[in-house]
Parts: structure tokens; C-alpha cells; sequence
């Protein structure tokens, strides 16, 4: 990385460190107005097609929970002089806005939507988005003409599947036919151009794809049906197969839509993260002073400054200053960490609690967090999962076909010449390799339809293959059996001291701590108070002069109405001089300056549907085993709550890697259940691997099915479902290879009516799609509600 | 059955007017956000 200097810019858009003071709202303020350079604004907006000289941006809203959100900040953006037009889509919560650069800028706008409580922020994925959703479009109109011209090529082809010979007038028939060519060119040079675009690639780079034989048999079956439907009396005959035709594409154009849309659910998933990095930041000059500039202009070797609520711009050092930060997102960590000067942190990642400097090391495309975006991209563009599923029947396949075809042409050759050429086309099209082509993707595409209704997105297709094969489920602990949080299971306190009142005054320190032990406490108490209506009462226990001893506790002084201060300690035993209670559970002390006063046990929260869970899986027939990084008796704790034989604690996530790699050489097929960043690699190694919704995107983007409502008792069904998807499946190729089996050596010998060649290959799509529709119907669960849609 | 030599070119062309009307429909982003369009009655405006 080379460094930038591009030092200084344009004198308005800076402001000296004097000028802005430490006020959040001149930061906010400012922060916005780096937006107002033309290079900026470029990043998010493209000039707008309608209005010349206006521009549209895309912008990304915080803060908006439904559709009525959307129509306050249209109201407020509309508001605004020199905004043209608002768009805002309340489902993605991305909005387009077109604006004239001679009468506003986007930080007037922009403080406008502030000003309502939201936040707007700069869609630096815009581009990509656009693309994605221009991709989406051109496929639901291929989609749509191959479905149109399908209904109607039907509709003319029925009257000749019904009629009697000599029902119909010769000329009527050719006016049918000739209505079907019409409506077929459309299908076949606009609907199928993927296909046929991809056999001519594949051809150019010498390699065999499913997609050269589809494209032989639907250019063999056009030709041969154009010629049948104007040279009647030529070596073709008079047959027209364009029903065929036309069902087969409209078939396989459902099956790459859905696929991508399954895509594009992923993406759009994980999109928030996108725009994660602050648009600006606070860099110390040479001279000492701080200037706000632009991300963009940031390099490796800068210092910035940055605030409680920010998040860091690029990965780097903390030089001064000491804070926690919050790295869920990235690293699934979900305590906020300790940072001190020489500790590194993490672009993307917040800042929570206190003021810092770090040492820039990396920017932009290099950091973790560009990586992970990149990842993200990169699923958007790859080829179908269901495309190259059939890519290895494609070879063996088109060489048999071919060879057939040969030779049955030079079988029949010295007797009749044309006659040999007509076996060998319907050969070509008796073969036409719809049933097996769809046997597969129909299958698991319904599958995956059905999964989706029930909240388990499939991320990749074929491994509801190997899920129907597994034997041994891997379960993480923390996060997947159990919650994030802890819940408080009982209190031992000095005699005397009522627990009810102990609780009271640990909730005033703990309050001011991030520490989840600390949050479990004040959640209880809040629990308690809101039973007993003393809410507001609680609410005045607040203790003063708070400090935090890293490893050990927090003391502080609590006011009491009516007597003098108390001087509180909660943190570990030996920091509270608390004696020894036995039992497995996590033990956190308060202590006054006289001694011990109390002590709460703190268990794990398993999820209440884990047990049933896991003795369903058992019932399945599966081993069930869990390996986690937290210590030994905690996680047999766990293990015995929820009823797992297996369980082994104090694992890194080598350890956890190494361990399924043992499995899999002694011949299991491991799933792995898991939740965090460093479940990463297991992820990756195992058979198949579920995230759970809440997890780290990286985590979900490894996954191969993703537990949306991230609750557990889907993943039965989804293990059942998968099973009967490989039946299915079976069967689907089995049909389609008997009936290969069955028409090919009639179609060699010259004994398959062309008319029957095509009902033949019409019927054998459609039996191989209605089997697998089968497996859309609903997953049997037990009555699991989603979660509400946003926080109450 | 003079009369199918007229409806059945017309049929065609109906065909062609119909997938006319999806272009325009799919190309302005009808398809895409289906709930904000049922929630446009809660609107004052």
C-alpha cells in the first residue's frame, strides 16, 4: 500500500481540531459534510438517467423498523429543497434519493433524515446491489417469455394431441404450426440464450458441461421442428416438437431462478455489514492537531482518534487509551473485549467505552473485514451449485448419446439414406436430456423452498445430499445448546440480609458494567422489580466513583436514602474475601468495607428446545458429540442438561479442527452445529455445517444451511427432509434412466413414431418435477414461533 | 373456420402485447417490493 497524500484538500471541508471541539453533534456534522465532495458522493450515486444534472444516491437507513418509518423519512427527505424524488423500501431499509447539486448537498439531506431520529448512511455496496438486482430482473424476464410462449405453444399443440387424423385440415394445421414456430423463436433465441451461451464457451475451452448436451438436444429439436414446419415433405417429416421445447426450458429457467434467488436471500442477509466502516475519521497531523477527513484518504501509518460509539476504520494498534470493543459482527465474540495500548484491533469492529488512538496497519481491500466482504461478493458470482451437480453425468452422457446417434445413422445409411437421418435425429431428441437434467436440482430446489418457509436457508444444494448420509452431529456449546446469557439460579447471602435486597445493590454496581456476568444480574433484578412494580425504586440505586479491576471485579459507592454510602465490591471470590460454596455453577461475590454479604450462582441458559432436540437426533440413529473451547465442567454441565453422551471442553479451535478430522478417517460423515467465527474452520471441514441466524456472517457464509429464527428443533425436520430428498432423487434418476433405457433402442431401430419421441420427453420432464414437488409441502415441526420481527 | 386464419395471428400478437406489459412491469421494479404497495393506504398523503 502505497501512502496517500492527498493532504491538503479543498480548505472548507477541513476543520482544525480547535473548531471542532469533542461535541458529538460538530462531529456528526462534520463527518457529513466530507460527503460533499464530488469524489465522494460518486462512491454511492450515479448520475440520475431522467433529470440531467441530478444525481441519485443510494443510502442505507439505521434506525427503521416498519413501513411506517419508510413514509416519515420520505416526508422528511421530500422536505428538503433541491430533493427531487424519494424511494424507500421498507423491507431492505435502502432507499434511492435524487438530488440537484446546485440546490442541496447530501449532508443537508442527510442531517434531515438526523433530525427524525434515523441514521443515513452513504450504500458504499450500491453498486453491487445494482447489479445484483439487474441480474435478478433479466432473469425473471427470460423467465417470464418462456412462460408465456409455453402456455400459448400449448395451447395450439392440444388440438392435435385430441383430434383424430383428418380432423383437421391440413392448412389448419400448418397455421398452428407455424403460430408455435413464431412463439417458440422468442424461447429459443432469447429465453435460452444461458444455455446455449455456456455450451458455446464450454465448446471454445474444449470441456463438457450438462449444458452442451441440453443445448444440442433443444437446437436439434428446433431445427428439426422448423424444418417440419416448413418443408413438410422433406426428410424430417412434418412433426413439430415445439410444446417440448418450450415446457423443457420453462423448466429449467424456474430451476436457475430460484437458485438465484436462494443467492441473493444470502446476500441481502448479510448486507448490513457492508456499510459497516465510518465514513470518516479523525487523523493527527504532523503538528499534533487532528483534521477529519475522509476514510478514503486514510493510509497505513496514520493515528486516528477514535470515540465511544465509532467504529475503527481500518485494522491497526492502540497507541494510547484503553476501551472495550465489540467485535461480534466480525469474530462472533460476543463479550466486548479489553484494548489497551499495543493490543490490535479490528476494522469494523466498535468502540465502546472509552477514547483511543490506534496505529493504522491496514486499509481498505486489505483488512479482515474487506475480506470478509469480498467473500460475500464472490458468492454472487460463482456458477450455480445445481449446474455443475449435473456436470459430471454431462460426459458420459453426450459420447453415449452421440455414439447411439452415429450408430444408428450408419446402420440404417446404405438402406435409406434419409430415412437414416431422421433415426438419428430422434434419437438426438429422444435423448434430449430433460429428465435427467432436472431429476436433481427439482428435487432439491423444492427442498429448499420448503426449508425456506420453516426458516433454514439452504446455502448450498448439494449438501442436502450429504446431510441425508451423516452419522455424527457435532454440537458448539456456548450460543448453539446453550444462550448468550447467563441467568441467576440462587443467592447465598450474610445472615441477616435479605437476597432480594443483596441483589439490589449488585444491580447498582453492575449496571455500570459490560461484563455479561454483570448484565446478568442487572437483567434479573430489572426481572424482579418489574414483578414487584418497583422499577422506578431500582432505578435510583445508581452507584458513584465505578472502577473496573481487569480479572477480578468492580467496586463503587452506593447512595442510600436515609443512612450513609455503602462501599460495594462484586467481582471473585478472593476479591469479595466471600467463603467457599461447592457446586458446578459460576459464583460472582458482593462484598461491603465490613466483608462478605452475598453470593449469586450463575448457571448457563440452555435453550429449552435443546433436550428434545437432541434425543430426537438420537432417535434418528445419529451420534451426537460436543466439542467447546469453555472449561471441562462447565460443558458437562451442559452436557448432561441437555443429554449428550460425548462432550469435550477446553478446546482451541485446532483442537476442535483435529478432532472431526479424526472422525471423518475412521468413515464418519460429521454435521457440525455452530454459532462464532471460531467455529470457522470446523465449519468448513465438517460434511455439513449449520449456522445459527444470530452468528457472525463469516460463520453463515461458511455454513451450508443457515437456522434463520436460530432456533434448534428445525434441524429434525431438516434431516429428515434431506433424507427424503435422496429418495427422491433416486428415484427421479431411475425414471429417467429407464425411460432412456426403454426409447433410445426403439428410436435406434426405427420403431419410435416421432410423435411419441416428443410426448415421451414431455412426459418425463413433467413426471420428474411432479415427483419432486412432493417435497415442497411444509416441514412437519412442532409449533416454533419465529421471533418477533424487531426488539419490542 | 376462415375465422382461425384472423385469430390465430391475433392470438400471437396478443401474446407479443402481453409480454410487452411484463417487460414494462418487471423493468420498473414491480416484482420487487410487493409489501410497500399494500401499505401505501396507511399514508396520510
Amino acid at each position: 500500500m502505497t501512502q496517500v497524500n492527498v493532504w491538503p484538500a479543498a480548505p472548507d471541508h477541513v476543520l482544525d481540531a480547535a473548531a471542532l471541539g469533542s461535541a458529538g453533534a460538530a462531529q456528526v456534522a462534520d463527518s457529513l459534510k466530507l460527503l460533499d465532495e464530488p469524489d465522494e458522493w460518486a462512491a454511492f450515486s450515479l448520475p440520475d438517467k431522467d433529470a440531467s444534472g441530478c444525481w441519485r444516491s443510494s443510502v442505507v437507513f439505521e434506525g427503521m423498523h416498519c413501513a411506517a418509518c419508510a413514509i416519515t423519512l420520505e416526508d422528511a427527505l421530500r422536505s428538503v429543497p433541491g430533493v427531487y424524488s424519494v424511494q424507500i423500501s421498507g423491507a431492505s431499509h435502502r432507499g434511492q434519493i435524487v438530488w440537484s447539486p446546485e440546490q442541496t448537498r447530501p449532508s443537508e439531506w442527510m442531517r434531515s433524515v438526523e433530525r427524525h431520529g434515523y441514521k443515513a448512511l452513504p450504500a458504499n455496496d450500491a453498486h453491487a446491489h445494482q447489479r445484483r438486482r439487474d441480474e435478478a430482473r433479466r432473469m425473471v424476464w427470460r423467465l417470464s417469455v418462456a412462460a408465456m410462449c409455453m402456455m400459448q405453444v400449448m395451447m395450439y399443440a392440444t388440438p392435435a394431441y385430441l383430434s383424430e387424423p383428418g380432423d383437421i385440415s391440413d392448412e389448419s394445421m400448418h397455421l398452428l404450426r407455424w403460430a408455435s414456430w413464431v412463439l417458440s423463436l422468442p424461447v429459443m433465441f432469447f429465453s435460452c440464450t444461458p444455455f446455449l451461451g455456456q455450451a458455446w464457451r464450454d465448446l471454445r475451452e474444449r470441456q463438457i458441461s450438462m449444458d452442451l448436451p441440453v443445448a444440442l438436444g433443444m437446437v436439434v429439436t428446433f431445427v428439426v421442428s422448423t424444418l417440419g414446419t416448413f418443408e413438410p415433405e422433406g426428410p424430417f417429416g412434418a412433426e413439430v416438437y415445439f410444446d417440448s421445447l418450450t415446457m423443457f426450458v420453462f423448466f429449467l429457467l424456474t430451476g436457475r431462478w430460484l437458485e438465484l434467488r436462494l443467492r441473493d436471500r444470502t446476500a441481502g442477509a448479510l448486507e448490513a455489514v457492508l456499510n459497516r466502516l465510518p465514513d470518516s475519521v479523525r487523523k493527527r497531523q504532523p503538528d499534533g492537531s487532528w483534521v477529519r477527513l475522509s476514510i478514503r484518504r486514510l493510509a497505513v501509518g496514520d493515528v486516528i482518534e477514535v470515540l465511544p460509539g465509532e467504529a475503527f476504520a481500518g485494522d491497526g494498534t492502540v497507541v494510547s487509551g484503553q476501551t472495550q470493543v465489540d467485535e461480534a459482527l466480525l469474530t462472533g465474540e460476543s463479550l466486548p473485549l479489553k484494548r489497551e495500548a499495543g493490543d490490535r484491533v479490528i476494522a469494523g469492529s466498535h468502540n465502546l467505552s472509552g477514547t483511543v488512538q490506534v496505529h493504522i496497519e491496514q486499509v481498505g481491500a486489505a483488512t479482515r473485514y474487506a475480506q470478509i466482504v469480498a467473500l460475500m461478493e464472490s458468492a454472487s458470482l460463482s456458477k450455480p451449485a445445481m449446474a455443475l451437480l449435473v456436470d459430471r453425468w454431462a460426459k458420459p452422457f453426450l459420447v453415449a448419446v452421440l455414439l447411439a446417434s452415429l450408430a444408428s445413422a450408419i446402420y440404417w445409411w446404405p438402406s435409406d439414406p434419409a430415412h437414416a437421418v431422421m433415426v438419428a435425429v430422434a434419437v438426438l431428441i429422444v435423448t434430449c436430456p430433460c429428465a435427467l437434467s432436472l431429476a436433481t436440482p427439482a428435487a432439491m430446489l423444492a427442498t429448499a423452498g420448503a426449508l425456506a418457509r420453516s426458516g433454514v436457508l439452504v446455502r448450498r444444494l448439494s449438501a442436502l445430499q450429504n446431510l441425508a448420509a451423516i452419522d455424527t452431529v457435532i454440537f458448539d456449546k456456548t450460543g448453539t445448546l446453550t444462550r448468550d446469557a447467563f441467568e441467576v439460579v440462587h443467592i447465598h447471602t450474610r445472615k441477616g440480609l435479605a437476597p432480594e435486597q443483596a441483589l439490589v445493590w449488585a444491580s447498582g454496581l453492575a449496571r455500570h458494567s459490560l461484563h455479561p456476568v454483570s448484565r446478568a444480574l442487572w437483567s434479573e433484578a430489572r426481572r424482579r422489580a418489574e414483578r414487584s412494580f418497583s422499577l422506578p425504586e431500582l432505578e435510583r440505586w445508581a452507584a458513584r466513583e465505578i472502577s473496573e479491576q481487569a480479572g477480578q471485579g468492580v467496586q463503587g459507592q452506593l447512595d442510600r436514602p436515609g443512612s450513609e454510602a455503602l462501599n460495594l465490591r462484586l467481582g471473585s471470590a478472593r476479591f469479595c474475601g466471600a467463603p467457599h460454596f461447592s457446586g458446578h455453577h459460576l459464583q460472582v461475590s458482593l462484598a461491603d468495607d465490613v466483608g462478605w454479604l452475598a453470593t449469586f450462582e450463575l448457571a448457563e441458559d440452555v435453550r429449552p428446545e435443546a433436550p428434545s432436540v437432541v434425543a430426537r437426533l438420537k432417535a434418528l440413529g445419529l451420534t451426537l458429540k460436543m466439542l467447546s473451547g469453555d472449561g471441562a465442567q462447565a460443558v458437562a454441565q451442559v452436557a448432561r442438561q441437555v443429554g449428550i453422551d460425548e462432550a469435550r471442553g477446553g478446546c482451541s479451535p485446532q483442537d476442535k479442527l483435529e478432532q472431526l478430522l479424526a472422525w471423518q478417517a475412521q468413515g464418519h460423515q460429521v454435521a457440525m452445529v455452530g454459532d462464532g467465527l471460531n467455529d470457522g474452520p470446523v465449519l468448513a471441514g465438517a460434511d455439513v455445517s449449520f449456522a445459527l441466524g444470530q452468528s457472525v456472517p463469516l460463520a453463515q457464509s461458511k455454513a451450508d444451511f443457515v437456522l434463520m429464527a436460530g432456533q434448534l428443533d428445525v434441524l429434525v425436520s431438516t434431516v429428515l427432509r434431506s433424507r427424503q430428498t435422496l429418495r427422491i432423487v433416486k428415484q427421479n434418476l431411475v425414471w429417467a434412466a429407464v425411460y432412456n433405457a426403454a426409447c433410445v433402442p426403439l428410436a435406434v431401430m426405427g420403431c419410435l413414431p416421432a410423435w411419441a419421441a416428443g410426448l415421451g420427453m414431455a412426459l418425463s420432464s413433467l413426471l420428474v418435477v411432479l415427483n419432486a414437488v412432493r417435497l415442497a409441502s411444509p416441514l412437519p415441526t412442532q409449533a416454533h414461533e419465529l421471533q418477533p420481527r424487531h426488539p419490542a | 373456420m376462415d375465422i382461425l386464419y384472423l385469430l390465430i395471428p391475433l392470438s400471437v400478437a396478443l401474446v407479443f402485447c402481453i409480454l410487452g406489459g411484463l417487460w414494462w412491469a418487471i423493468h420498473r421494479g414491480q416484482f420487487e417490493d410487493i409489501e410497500a404497495e399494500g401499505e401505501r393506504i396507511l399514508r396520510n398523503d
